[in-house]
């Protein structure tokens, strides 16, 4: 393979992996702080990029400008998650992990089912938007500017999580998922605490879900696609570490785009599962994991 | 006076012993996915049927073409035909089981369906098994036809004849213009439609003597296609044959236009390409592509249906007839056609009148020399056209004889 | 304290052999087919998710996996009927030996992850196995394969129209992975799991091979599984990766169980019970608007028992005993 095109592959699986990062941090810092695998965490990134879709179809607003707007109605959507079912699952006498994802998978069946009532089954487009189907000619490497800039939003949404852990809320959040029934004694709101946690996490998926927009379709069952990816992203990192899902995120990515480009594209995830699963012979809890 | 007339052939109808069921709804069963991932097909193909039945039953102005004239099926005492619809969810099993509600519970006297090539299969069998015909619209795997069932029909053409079709084309564009194509990249999704029509891709490259520089068979639904679009651009082929559904085939025109490519020319087996999702998602980048197409909305003069049928279907669904949209109009006229020259709703009368169907080409909204099912229930008359997008919509480029514009060969 | 037990597992006996005989009777007044099959389904998937029960509930082991053994159990049975003219009816219990063994080398790995790692690890090999089956032309790859109808047959397991026959394999594999969950419950492997989910090191110095009896666990469970995939294989005459070995079959195995109640003799029964028919009615009557309502019901039925019941619905029925008992 001429360099250019390794450097294409490269800059390709790049960009695709800020994104899986970005849609993993959220699905990480829930489980890091409660112990809860989010099944619905793909259709959150759906509803994302429908409210995207819709808001944009009716008032024609740059999909970017978006993304405060977007962020805020999902970490909304979060807290009310959490307050509605993930607290009572949490409280739950019996089968505590299994009531959690099956109430979440349950909760994800539901979400599809609405979005297909109220958009129909049909793949919508975002299209039009001032970095729309535009790229970046570098040397022979071309980077399309949507992907570029959800690259760059992921980083930055990576750096406002760093910022936030070192927030009195962080350091909160920190000691909650150190140990959940101590932080009662010290007078933190552990319910808030939690909530808290959940609309972070939903709102960086949001985040990732408006910037996802930009380039790629939406349509009820888009938060499959990459749901299996966001799971296996967040346990080859480690379960709860930022760092993890970033470094995670980007390993993926390149190993995805190599795979296919090296092997069978068809078979790129087997690539994907192929290095997890090693990976987690040799470190069961995933590369940052707590052991 | 009408109604005396309903009566008297009623009686006529009594000494065959078919009295009771004369003027009753013919329930035909409908299966398709109506959720989950092929729900948007599905629900087009539900306004399809919904407008064809509309065109059978109702009073309306004559449309020049088979049962264009309303009022029920007049050889069963202008009996209406009644659509039960069922959900496959793309599943074969579903599709199974709700092709046995339809027959036993609903009490259906055939059945149409059904997208996918898997829940054709398993529905083709259980009509076989209680003996009621399957009319497949839109399947075009060709291996459902070679399998020997005696109650399986198909009035769209299969993927080998519309893979025909493009290669006969490729020739006589070659020929008009000088400038042939020598060599073609497959690019397929993973599902029984992607191996069906590439292999036949294959196999007809090797006989027109072009050679395949990439065979790129990958994952449907995928988040990225950014590596699989770099290696078209690698290979570079004049032409580019994609078999892909709606989502995948927006996401691979974006993928090539982000790393600077734009194909020479693209060809592809409908599918996902016909989709106005995908007109609407590509935007400008679908400017150029080429599809086969078993219908030409353009086709107006030699099929003067085309524009009473579109109007009614616009005014059920807010969008144009389609590739899949046509067939579906198409195969319930040929059923309810077949129902009324049987003039009983009784399955093996209905069977025979689908054998003995021949129906010419300007009877339908079809751009086909006609309508006639060989041994093993295939028609062999379903010609395909040649389509291109120009100004955002598909233009038929061949036949030339059908041509409505030129086709822009940029090979 | 024996005499309790002893009594409990006597009334379990009484319980299934009335069961079973009801649910042999069942069919026999129901004449429409589309029930015939929606019985047969509750059954098949209420045996299959007794299977899962015996690693996922008993062995404390959640696989989001099992798919692979279903599909697997299918491809097995078809295949060695098609290229090597085996009668499915005997292909059963190849599906059986092959998928069981197949869950052997799953297990080894997995078994040393935790929690979450252990769930998320087997929903990546069931997706393995489901894209290298998608890609492997020798079984069909895409195209899946077709079985040829050949006539009524019970060697063959076809039938034309007939339901019955079906009704009853389905029962007798039911029935199986019923017994073998009774007979796990009152073994040494039982108590040794039971005593794992309490306290781990209190269950080493039981002197109980932890990953041995966890080993075999898993291979009874992925046996199972596959029997059941060999029978939906047979039953359906048709399978390809998409409708046998999906991620997504893997939770409609494990979900009877969990909302009907994991670790329990009746959980996956009862489970069965619900969720079919409602999945199925739901679909055939509220499908048809193509608005997505069937999968809103379903979800939400889903959230809502799991919330209501964590315990299982059978704690609806149960006694004050087994309460203690499950929890």
């Amino acid at each position: 393979m001429p360099v250019a095109e390794i450097l294409q592959v490269a800059a390709g699986g790049l960009l695709m992996g800020l994104i899986y990062a970005l849609v993993a941090a959220g699905l990480s810092l829930i489980f890091g702080l409660m112990d809860v695998v989010n099944f619905a965490h793909g259709e959150l990134m759906m509803l994302a990029m429908y409210a995207v879709f819709a808001i944009w179809q009716l008032t024609g607003a740059d999909p970017l400008l978006l993304l405060p707007v977007v962020a805020v109605l999902l970490f909304g959507l979060g807290m009310a998650i959490y307050r509605g079912l993930i607290a009572r699952a949490l409280s739950v006498q019996f089968n505590r992990g299994m009531v959690q994802i099956f109430v979440t998978f349950g909760l994800a069946i539901f979400i599809r089912g609405a979005a297909q009532f109220v958009w129909g089954g049909e793949f919508r487009s975002v299209t039009g938007h001032w970095l729309a189907d535009r790229s970046l000619n570098l040397g022979g490497v071309f980077l399309p500017l949507p992907q570029v800039a959800a690259s760059l939003v992921c980083l930055a949404a990576f750096a406002g999580l760093l910022m936030v852990s070192r927030t009195e809320f962080g350091k909160a959040l920190e000691a909650t998922r150190e140990d959940r029934d101590a932080v009662a004694l010290i007078g933190i709101d552990r319910d808030r605490i939690f909530a808290m946690g959940w609309g972070l996490g939903a709102g960086a998926v949001g985040i990732a879900g408006v910037m996802l927009a930009g380039f790629y379709y939406v349509g009820p069952n888009v938060g499959a696609s990459f749901a299996v990816i966001a799971y296996v992203t967040v346990a080859l990192g480690g379960f709860g570490s930022m760092l993890g899902a970033l470094v995670a995120g980007v390993l993926i990515g390149e190993v995805e785009a190599f795979t296919a480009a090296l092997w069978e594209p068809s078979l790129k995830q087997v690539g994907v599962f192929a290095v997890y699963l090693l990976v987690l012979t040799f470190r069961p809890r995933g590369l940052f994991g707590k052991m | 006076m009408k109604r005396r007339a309903l009566l008297l052939s009623a009686g006529a109808l009594a000494a065959t012993g078919r009295m009771a069921r004369a003027a009753e709804d013919v329930v035909i069963g409908v299966v398709y996915p109506l959720t989950g991932n092929g729900a948007a097909v599905g629900l087009d193909a539900k306004a399809a049927y919904e407008v064809a039945v509309d065109i059978v039953n109702g009073t309306h102005a004559p449309i020049p073409m088979l049962m264009g004239q309303g009022g029920g099926l007049a050889k069963l005492g202008g009996a209406k035909i009644k659509l039960v619809f069922a959900d496959s969810q793309n599943d074969p099993q579903k599709a199974r089981a709700e092709a046995e509600r339809l027959i036993t519970q609903e009490k259906a006297v055939a059945i149409l369906g059904s997208y996918t090539s898997a829940t054709g299969a398993t529905i083709s069998q259980v009509t076989e098994r209680y003996e009621v015909p399957y009319l497949a619209a839109d399947n075009s795997s060709p291996s459902l036809h070679q399998r020997g069932l005696k109650w399986f029909f198909r009035t769209s053409p299969h993927d080998e004849m519309f893979t025909q079709g493009m290669f006969d084309f490729f020739r006589d564009i070659g020929a008009k213009t000088g400038r042939k194509a020598k060599t073609v990249a497959l690019f397929y999704e993973d599902s029984i439609f992607g191996s069906d029509s590439s292999n036949v891709q294959r196999k007809l490259a090797q006989a027109a003597g072009m050679e395949v520089v990439a065979d790129i068979k990958y994952r449907a639904a995928s988040p990225s296609l950014s590596t699989e679009a770099q290696k078209l651009k690698s290979a570079n082929a004049d032409v580019i044959l994609p078999s892909s559904y709606t989502s995948d085939a927006i996401l691979i025109m974006k993928s090539m236009n982000d790393i600077g490519y734009k194909p020479k020319a693209m060809m592809a087996q409908a599918a996902g390409f016909q989709e106005s999702a995908f007109l609407a998602g590509a935007g400008a980048l679908a400017e150029g592509v080429m599809s086969r197409s078993s219908f030409a909305l353009d086709a107006t003069k030699s099929r003067p249906a085309i524009t009473p049928v579109n109007t009614l279907y616009k005014a059920h669904n807010n969008k144009d007839m389609n590739d899949n949209t046509s067939r579906e109009i198409t195969a319930l006229l040929t059923l309810a056609d077949a129902i009324n020259r049987a003039g009983s709703a009784k399955p093996e009368a209905i069977r025979q009148a689908l054998v003995a169907t021949d129906v010419p080409g300007d009877q339908t909204i079809m751009p086909w020399k006609g309508i006639k099912f060989d041994a093993s229930g295939q028609n062999t008359l379903g010609t395909p056209v040649m389509q291109q997008v120009s100004g955002g919509i598909y233009r038929t480029v061949w036949p030339f004889e059908l041509a409505v514009m030129e086709a822009n060969w940029l090979v | 304290m024996d005499n309790a037990i002893l009594r409990r597992r006597k009334r379990e006996v009484l319980g299934g052999v009335i069961v079973l005989a009801a649910l042999a009777l069942l069919p026999l007044p129901i004449k429409d087919v589309y029930t015939q099959n929606l019985i047969i389904i509750t059954v098949l998937f209420a045996g299959l998710a007794q299977a899962w029960n015996i690693l996922g509930g008993y062995c404390g082991q959640i696989s989001l996996g099992h798919a692979l053994y279903f599909g697997v159990g299918g491809y097995v049975s078809t295949l060695l009927y098609l290229k090597a003219g085996l009668p499915p009816s005997l292909g059963l219990f190849a599906a059986f030996g092959v998928s069981g063994l197949l869950a052997l080398p799953v297990g080894w790995p997995c078994f040393r992850l935790s929690g979450h790692y252990y769930a998320i690890a087997t929903v990546v090999v069931g997706e393995i196995g489901y894209l290298l089956f998608l890609n492997w032309d020798f079984v069909g790859g895409a195209t899946g394969v077709f079985i040829p109808f050949h006539g009524e047959s019970w060697a063959q397991l076809q039938f034309k129209t007939a339901k019955l026959p079906y009704h009853y394999l389905v029962l007798a594999f039911a029935a199986a992975t019923w017994l073998t969950a009774f007979l796990l419950e009152g073994s040494r492997w039982g108590f040794a799991w039971r005593a794992v989910k309490d306290d781990v090191t209190a269950a080493r110095s039981l002197g109980v091979n932890i990953f041995s009896s966890k080993m075999a666990a898993a291979a009874l469970s992925g046996g199972f599984t596959g029997m059941g995939g060999a029978i939906y294989a047979q039953y359906v005459g048709y399978i390809d990766p998409d409708s046998v070995l999906a991620g997504h079959f893997s939770i409609l195995i494990a979900l009877p169980a969990v909302l009907g109640g994991v670790s329990t003799l009746w959980g996956p029964l009862i489970g069965a019970a619900v969720l079919m028919p409602a999945s199925e009615l739901s679909r055939s009557y509220l499908g048809g608007s193509g608005r997505g309502v069937d999968l809103m019901l379903y979800g939400g039925l889903i959230v809502i028992v799991a919330l209501a019941r964590p315990q299982g619905l059978v704690s609806l029925f149960g006694r004050k005993d087994d309460h203690a008992r499950i929890a």
